[in-house]
């Protein structure tokens, strides 16, 4: 359970910005958007990690440095040991195979020409995972996994509502037997009602075929009821990473803390009008110096913009990046 | 709403649109069929040869023995605007053939790679379109030499880049998309993406933009058969036709409007077919 089977080690990811004639002629330097700096953080083989955080937190960036469709600009991602940025070939697709992604727009992550049989079947035989003889039982075995009629193999996506789609995403990802399954913002696109159905699916899937699930979302109560870890992001840093249980009653991040008590209660009676984090998220193109979540921390002081906070030990498998060992959050309930 | 009727009600509002093919495709689609029957067998419907003389009936107008009448050397202008369809709607397919399969190509690599691709290549297109098109087919053929084959060259040589340049911005907005990220998270190799996936979604601009080609295809090879450049006398061209008719245009106006009138309407059968096309291929998501 403990063994980590994917990780990221001080990962970094820039997005350089276009630069016009007149910062080259002014000589300014060139800017980027820095989704990521320094992230380090271990998925755990058999567990589900989820991973929060606000938009533009660089969450999405991570979770595709973790299957390699970005490649890191500084740190490395390792999968069982292995830097991914070295394989080449022949590894690359059995590492791609392995690690899965499924996407957030169920609209746009299913190619509109190719009929769902299509779709499964090219990942079936490019990666040989049955004989050709076999793949129609196959397509049939996935459909019927994702729970979709067996008629919807020979129509296109545009025939299929949203979580319907993202189910055939589902059934894509899991055609090639994968170890490793990360989901970015997987049912945020879709309503309510269809959301339990699809993350309800994905738990069975996760037990029944013992995958690892990486669970990158912004909603807390699905990151919630689905993780065993979570994992928070402040502007392209991990802050605090705490089994479920212990995150959600004693966050020791003051980012955590505003986070949870910015999520609407269901009982009226404790709804709070007092805002948790002050100010708007800094821009990722010139980060804050110092501690990322100085400028809104209530708990500001003179050593949080000077110094940047690592992830220090905060009890059993809890850290947290604050210079304050145990921050109180005063709520004005 | 289960599954089930769910699905059945989104195939249900998919269905109508499929059912009734495009009006401008069906019009369209005659009128080349038709085109295309007289190119393949022109004698079964000219009543005389092309090329035959008859100096007992020259000039004559349009008449029940002469439908579209006769020239200064009394053939008949009929027969001889059938006969050209070979000449012309060959020109339509072999002068944009290879564009189309060589820009698409292009376009896709180019689109696809971006980069130091995209740079040379955005140069190439600069410098090929500050020429008018015309002005430069006209000096590769004046190198090359007139005739068919060389005004096809000459096409091809300059044509390309403007399929090249559809595909590539296609493929560009086509290649940030989730399913082409999926593709690479699958481990699918970068032809696979390009060709099975890319491609299919980028490719309905460039055969909309083709059906129209074709039609300008023909404007060309009538204007270089005007300009002598192209098919030459007394081959029966519809250019060739209007510039052996223009000396007569005020006494003797039927040589050079019939064959003005077949371009007119082939170029309408293009447009028609490459909207029809549109309509038909167009992504529904």
């Amino acid at each position: 359970m403990t063994e980590a089977i994917l990780t990221a080690e001080g990962v970094s990811k820039d997005f350089p910005l276009p630069r016009s004639l007149s910062d080259r002629l002014a000589g300014r330097p060139a800017r980027a958007v820095h989704a990521l700096s320094g992230v380090t953080l271990e998925v755990r083989r058999g567990e589900t990690l989820g991973i929060v955080g606000e938009s533009g937190c660089g969450k999405s960036t991570l979770a595709r440095c973790l299957v390699r469709l970005h490649e890191v600009d500084g740190g490395r991602v390792t999968y069982g040991g292995t830097d991914v940025a070295t394989l080449t070939g022949a590894e690359r697709r059995a590492f791609n195979r392995r690690v899965q992604m499924i996407f957030q727009d169920p609209y746009g992550s299913l190619n509109p020409r190719m009929t769902v049989r299509q779709i499964l079947a090219e990942a079936l035989s490019v990666h040989r995972m049955v004989p050709t003889a076999r793949i129609p039982d196959r397509i049939a075995e996935l459909l019927a996994l994702v729970r979709l009629p067996s008629d919807a193999a020979d129509r296109h996506p545009h025939a299929f509502s949203g979580g319907q789609r993202q189910r055939i995403g589902i059934a894509r990802a899991l055609s090639v037997e994968p170890e490793v399954l990360v989901a970015d913002e997987l049912v945020s696109a879709l309503d309510v009602s269809v959301q339990a159905q699809v993350v309800n699916l994905l738990l069975e899937l996760q037990e029944r075929l013992r995958l690892t699930v990486v669970f990158v979302a912004h909603d807390l109560r699905l990151v919630r009821h689905i993780s065993h870890r979570v994992a928070v992001m402040y502007l392209g840093k991990v802050v605090e990473v705490a089994p479920t249980a212990t995150l959600f009653d004693d966050p020791r991040h003051p980012y955590t803390q505003a986070l949870l008590h910015a999520a609407p209660s269901l009982d009226p009676g404790s709804r709070s009008r007092r805002a948790a984090a002050r100010g708007e998220l800094p821009s990722p193109i010139a980060p804050p110096p110092g501690c990322p979540f100085n400028t809104r921390c209530p708990h500001a002081f003179d050593r949080c913009p000077a110094e940047v906070p690592f992830l220090t030990s905060r009890g059993p498998d809890h850290v947290a990046a604050c210079h304050l060992a145990a921050p109180r959050f005063e709520s004005a309930r | 709403m289960t599954d089930a009727a769910h699905l059945e009600a989104a195939v249900a509002a998919g269905r109508p649109r499929r059912a009734r093919p495009p009006g401008p495709l069906v019009w369209g689609g005659a009128i080349l069929g038709l085109s295309l029957f007289l190119a393949a067998a022109p004698s079964l419907v000219a009543p005389y040869d092309p090329l035959a003389f008859d100096y007992g009936a020259i000039l004559q107008p349009p008449s029940p023995a002469h439908p579209f009448g006769t020239d200064n050397f009394g053939r008949d202008v009929l027969s001889r605007v059938i006969h050209a369809y070979r000449i012309d709607m060959g020109i339509a397919v072999f002068a944009t053939v290879v564009p189309f399969v060589l820009g698409t190509l292009v376009g896709a690599v180019v689109g696809y790679a971006g980069g130091l691709a995209e740079t040379v290549f955005g140069r190439v297109v600069d410098a090929v379109i500050t020429f008018p098109f015309l002005v430069l087919v006209i000096a590769i053929v004046s190198v090359l030499g007139p005739g068919l084959i060389n005004m096809y060259i000459a096409v091809s040589l300059v044509g390309w880049v403007f399929y090249a340049r559809i595909v590539a911005s296609e493929v560009k907005v086509q290649k940030r998309l989730d399913y082409a990220e999926a593709g690479r998270a699958m481990g699918y190799t970068h032809a696979r993406i390009v060709l099975r996936h890319l491609l299919p979604n980028a490719i309905t601009p460039a055969i909309v933009y083709w059906m129209t080609d074709m039609a300008l295809a023909i404007l060309l090879g009538s204007s270089l058969g005007y300009l002598g450049l192209g098919a030459q006398p007394p081959a029966a061209e519809w250019g060739v036709q209007i510039a052996e008719g223009k000396n007569f245009m005020a006494t003797a106006w039927w040589i050079s409007v019939f064959p003005g009138a077949a371009i007119v309407v082939t170029g309408l059968g293009f447009s028609l077919l490459g909207d029809g096309l549109a309509a038909l291929l167009r992504v529904r998501r």
